[in-house]
């Protein structure tokens, strides 16, 4: 309750952390070239849980790969600290839309992965390791090789390896996306349950609403092709949250009013893909 | 949940090793049941007086002949000899070619220029070089492993320039937003991603580095396995030349085994 209340007043007061100022990305040269990202600007506030939602191929993942440093070239600035950031920053911890465990590592030395880097002796690194893998509730699994675990269980590993660096600000990538709806409720449980206990600064990419609404203080609604800020909204939610919200009426009334701006974008999108494949047909 | 996942997890293991030894003993009740029908046919047809008795000898004479070789110093001394020419050959092949797949796989440059000719190259047969080995390299036991080398070259270079490109793109940039260093990047990702198609690289390299070692032995040379099956097939000795080539299948079966148990073990 504390813990949600700093977070609160942190969301309101604080200076930003994290900071997109005018981002531009383009895709090639002339004739076949596409705009990724359009001049997207916004913010994320220390403890603050932002979500960037827009429909497949607006250019999400574009921008988790820019705020991440793994892409370079781009116009415009991503801050941290105020401070232009130049390559992968020791504060961003990512998570990928993809699978992203080492099948050749089990459980713990996969979360123990980021303090091999780092060099912290074994001792030490185990236990926060396990300290991390209690946290996402695979606690018993330590041992298992990634082979033998569910899609689920894997991408907490994942999410725990990335938690175990101590990043000031997480940045996921559609974690949830290859999930099952009961798996990623519970899952987003999990995860508002660690955001709010670790005060955790989060920037959520997503394409799914429900998740978005649930999750979110606030979210940043895209347009598809090129990919702009469309709208900010504010979630007002009581906190602490559990995936029972979901069924509130508050809940629907920001469902039902963000879609009507989804909609929009996501059928442009469809309609995108829909003549490609018909005017160039490529597998 | 984690209570239930340590107890259900062991059985389940259980269940699936159990599943593929029962697996593996109906493939060996084949196997050996084949084998058998192989030898049955064999002694029929010897029996029958159909071919001559030479061409296709009964099993207790080619028995008789393998139990000869086993007790012939001079069979054990061949043996040696082939057995260093294979693993110089495998030594040296590998680790050029992995050397050389590396290279290939990390630069996308060298690997477009030059990666055509490694597998335009790799399916000739390297016989054909051995008049060159020999010229650079005599008639004794080097040129046999220069050729085995090079055989073994091909196959290991072009499985690790594969694994190098095959490995999972998310798990590099997992690496970089992690900010290991060039030197965490290649050991603790490329080289454990790229284990299992080297090692089987590797394996495959001991195939070829055995047919070509043997191979060259029966063109030209005075010592080894190959020397000695053409030794014998020049006395026309028909038992004891089966005998040898059922002794170096073995062997080379056993090599390939273990060469396997250390891939799968790894992999
Ligand atoms: N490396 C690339 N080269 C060319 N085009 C790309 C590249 N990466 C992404 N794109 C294009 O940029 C657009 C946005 O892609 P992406 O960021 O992956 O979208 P999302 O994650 O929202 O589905 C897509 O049209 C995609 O085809
Ligand atoms: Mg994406």
């Amino acid at each position: 309750m504390t813990l949600a209340t700093t977070a609160a007043t942190g969301a309101t007061t604080g200076q930003p952390q994290l900071v997109i100022d005018n981002v531009f990305k383009q895709f090639g040269e002339g004739p076949g070239s596409v705009i990724a990202i359009d001049n997207m600007s916004f913010d994320v506030k220390p403890g603050e849980f932002v979500s960037v939602i827009g429909p497949s191929g607006c250019g999400k993942s574009t921008l988790f790969n820019i705020i991440g440093g793994l892409l370079d070239e781009y116009a415009g600035n991503v801050l941290i600290e105020r401070e232009r950031i130049a390559g992968p920053h020791k504060a961003v911890g990512m998570v990928f839309q993809e699978e992203s465990t080492f099948p050749w590592r089990n459980v713990i030395d996969n979360v123990a992965f980021p303090l091999e880097l780092q060099g912290v002796n074994k001792s030490e690194r185990l236990d926060r390791a396990h300290h991390f893998i209690d946290l996402v509730g695979l606690k018993g699994f330590e041992k298992l090789m990634p082979s033998a675990l569910s899609g689920g269980m894997r991408q907490r590993v994942s999410i725990a390896r990335t938690l175990v660096s101590g990043p000031q600000i997480l940045l996921m990538d559609e974690p949830f996306a290859a999930l099952d709806e009961q798996t990623r409720l519970l899952l987003g449980d999990k995860i508002t349950q660690i955001q709010q206990d670790l005060n955790q600064t989060t920037l959520l990419i997503t394409h799914n609403l429900t998740e978005a609404v649930q999750l979110s203080d606030r979210i940043v609604v895209m347009t598809y092709r090129p990919g702009r800020v469309k709208r900010i909204v504010n979630i007002d939610l009581p906190r602490p949250r559990t995936s029972d919200v979901v069924s509130s009426d508050a809940f629907g009334h920001y469902v039902a009013e963000i879609w009507s701006d989804l909609r929009e974008e996501a059928s442009r999108g469809m309609a995108d893909t829909e003549s490609v494949r018909r005017t160039a047909p490529r597998g | 949940m984690a209570a239930t996942g340590q107890v259900k997890n062991p059985t389940a293991t259980m269940g699936f090793a159990a599943r593929r030894a029962s697996d593996a003993r109906s493939t060996n009740l084949i196997r050996i049941g084949l084998l058998l029908a192989i030898a049955g046919s064999w002694e029929a047809l010897a029996r029958s007086g159909l071919l001559f008795r030479d061409v296709v000898p009964s099993l207790f004479s080619i028995s008789a002949a393998i139990w000869k070789l086993l007790g012939n110093p001079a069979f054990y001394a061949n043996l040696q000899v082939t057995a260093w020419e294979i693993f110089a050959s495998l030594a040296i092949g590998s680790g050029l070619g992995i050397a050389v797949g590396i290279i290939l796989g990390a630069n996308r440059f060298l690997g477009a220029a030059f990666e055509p000719y490694v597998y335009y190259l790799a399916p000739t047969p390297r016989i054909i070089f051995f008049p060159v080995m020999i010229m650079w390299f005599g008639v004794g036991i080097a040129s046999k492993i220069a050729l085995g080398a090079l055989s073994c070259f091909f196959t290991v270079a072009l499985s690790t320039a594969g694994g190098m490109r095959e490995v999972d793109k998310v798990l590099i940039r997992v690496g970089r937003s992690f900010r290991a260093t060039q030197w965490q990047m290649a050991t603790k990702i490329y080289l454990p991603a790229m284990r299992a198609p080297v090692l089987n690289g590797i394996r495959l390299g001991f195939g070829t580095a055995t047919v070509t070692a043997l191979l060259a032995e029966t063109k030209l040379s005075n010592q080894g396995l190959g020397f000695m099956i053409m030794q014998i097939y020049a006395r026309f000795d028909m038992p004891s030349l089966y005998g040898l080539l059922i002794i170096v299948f073995i062997l080379a079966g056993i090599g390939n085994l273990i060469l396997g148990k250390v891939t799968g073990t790894s992999a």
